[in-house]
């Protein structure tokens, strides 16, 4: 994958590419020979720096992986013995060597396809949790550094240092090895790591407000992420849908945000603005996966809603009534409150917004204190005319926001409502917000 | 997600308590402090001198004027804050309830919205 497109490669970035693709490749076959993967990852992380420093005076070396390899090698030799004779008798035959021969027969063929996916599988143990899962994948298969990791989620070096360190030895603690899950283990285990890759992608999509340049960094390594396992498992239909989910949602992220970092909800977008190259790729690729799937996943799903929206030209000309069906699927196949309340935005769309508020009643238990759902019912309480009650949901939904994008849209729904009715209370509320 | 937990000293509560304990208490929180960092949850832990220490300032005709103060009429101030960074609301309320001083006093948890950026200085709100 990596070779073939070498000779298309030009300049630093270029080179910065081809390294992050090669980084968990290399990495995994230092795990496979020789384990622990505290001390193969920081062998991996010095490679990858000696590469960044010396290629771009040296040029590209023939063989990248093989370079790497060795480096990566020597390194983790470095650190495992300490005897400084010995060390430089082994630096000496390291660098007599060609790398080919150094790579060995069996990886002359093996393209480290294998070891990638193990290493996700690694990286997403169920022992860690949601954000150290993120933070260790980001780091060993993303081949990020751990101060890009810690900028994109607003936290110091040394406290991201801290976590990956903690992942890597509370993995160490549950006495995970670098073999591929057991056949049993295998389904779930591929769950957590798409669930992961999501994750990464919704960091940088979520957020979009001021650190948009380092988020939407996020929001690519997502989908770079997601086209690697794509790459790994074809077969994979609910791999195929994380993937074509991801490319049709990324592809309206440009139209998401307005000046001034206010969230633009998909009604407002300029769709003109939409990638269409993105929506393309996403749309044919999740058309052969359905083509095939035995069973819908939450993922194709999800992606489907994507597709249906991607492609209308307008929100009125949008088919709801696709998208209302396919809620309905979705809530079958993975519920959730989330998930009911889109059913319900669906329909109002179809159905008129009164019986698209009745549907919301029974969230309020679960949802109650969640600022997307006082916004649905506000949106949908102005569909009725109901501009008091649609202001009084705006204002609880403000309140609950904990995204300023989010909170910003909320207060300009209620500005937009106030501003129709001035003199009114609603403009008192507005102000006490403002400040 | 930021959340930043507050706790409120009171002077007479902690002079009432034992040296002995006051000591092992101060253990506890160095104790608390170390696990939480190492987990990389903890952002920061903040305690202030006492309220005797506190100046305020203010502007008077553009030039600020320095007095004592200020003056609390309540036996309860602000004391120490914690900044944590955690997977969810209910972690944050875990941390909260294994404070030392959870025993004695409630402790205020607060979500974090806002943050400025370091490089710019403009809001990059917190996710």
């Amino acid at each position: 994958m990596a070779d073939r497109e070498i000779g298309s490669r030009t300049g630093r970035e270029g080179a910065e590419d081809l390294l992050r693709e090669l980084a968990p490749q290399v990495l995994g076959v230092l795990m496979r020979r020789y384990g622990g993967l505290d001390s193969c990852e920081d062998a991996v992380q010095q490679a990858l720096l000696d590469a960044a420093t010396q290629w771009p005076a040296s040029g590209l070396p023939d063989n990248p992986r093989g370079w790497l390899l060795t480096v990566a090698t020597r390194r983790l030799t470095d650190m495992l013995r300490s005897e400084s004779a010995r060390r430089r008798r082994e630096d000496a035959v390291y660098l007599a060597t060609p790398p080919v021969a150094l790579a060995g027969p069996e990886e002359e063929q093996d393209d480290g396809r294998d070891d990638t996916l193990t290493l996700l599988f690694l990286c997403c143990h169920p022992a860690l949790t949601p954000s150290s899962q993120v933070a260790l994948t980001l780091r060993a298969v993303g081949g990020l550094t751990t101060g890009e990791i810690a900028k994109a989620f607003g936290v110091s070096e040394a406290t991201m240092a801290q976590r990956i360190s903690r992942a890597k030895q509370q993995i160490r603690d549950a006495g995970a090895r670098f073999t591929p899950p057991e056949p049993a283990e295998r389904e779930p285990r591929l769950r957590a790591v798409q669930q992961v890759l999501y994750l990464v992608f919704n960091e940088g999509y979520a957020a979009t407000a001021g650190q948009q340049l380092q988020r939407a960094d996020l929001a690519a390594e997502g989908v770079r992420l997601a086209r690697l396992l794509h790459a790994l498992l074809a077969d994979d239909a609910e791999t195929a849908g994380l993937l074509a989910l991801l490319l049709l949602t990324d592809a309206r992220r440009e139209a998401r945000t307005a000046p001034g970092g206010v969230l633009v909800p998909l009604a407002e977008q300029d769709r003109g603005r939409w990638d269409r190259r993105l929506i393309a790729e996403g749309t044919a690729l999740l058309e052969r996966t359905l083509a095939t799937a035995r069973a819908l996943g939450p993922y194709q799903i999800q992606a489907a809603i994507a597709a249906v929206h991607d492609e209308a030209p307008s929100v009125a000309e949008t088919d709801w009534a696709e998208i209302l069906a396919l809620y309905h699927l979705l809530e079958a196949v993975s519920p959730g409150p989330m998930v009911s309340l889109g059913r319900a935005v669906a329909t109002a769309m179809v159905h008129g917004p009164a019986a698209g508020l009745a549907a919301t009643d029974d969230l309020a238990g679960t949802l109650g204190k969640h600022h997307r759902f006082h916004a649905v019912r506000g949106h949908l309480h102005e569909m009725t005319g109901d501009r008091i009650a649609a202001a009084a949901e705006y204002r609880t939904a403000a309140g609950y926001a904990t995204n300023v994008p989010e909170r910003r849209y909320l207060e300009r729904k209620l500005a937009a409502l106030a501003s129709d009715y001035p003199g009114q209370s609603l403009q008192h509320n507005v102000s006490s917000l403002e400040t | 997600m930021k959340y930043m937990l507050i706790i409120y000293g009171n002077q007479e509560l902690w002079d009432s308590v034992e040296p002995a304990e006051q000591q092992a208490m101060f253990a506890a929180f160095d104790e608390f402090n170390k696990k939480h960092y190492e987990t990389g949850e903890l952002l920061g832990a903040y305690g202030v001198a006492d309220a005797a220490a506190t100046k305020l300032v203010r502007l008077a005709d553009g030039q600020p004027a320095v007095t004592d103060g200020p003056y609390l009429e309540t036996k309860e101030y602000l004391a120490s804050w914690y900044l944590i960074d955690v997977d969810s609301e209910q972690r944050a309320l875990e941390i909260a309830a294994a404070l030392p001083s959870a025993v004695h006093q409630p402790t205020e948890v607060w979500p974090i919205l806002h943050e400025a950026s370091r490089e710019t200085g403009v809001d990059i709100g917190v996710v």
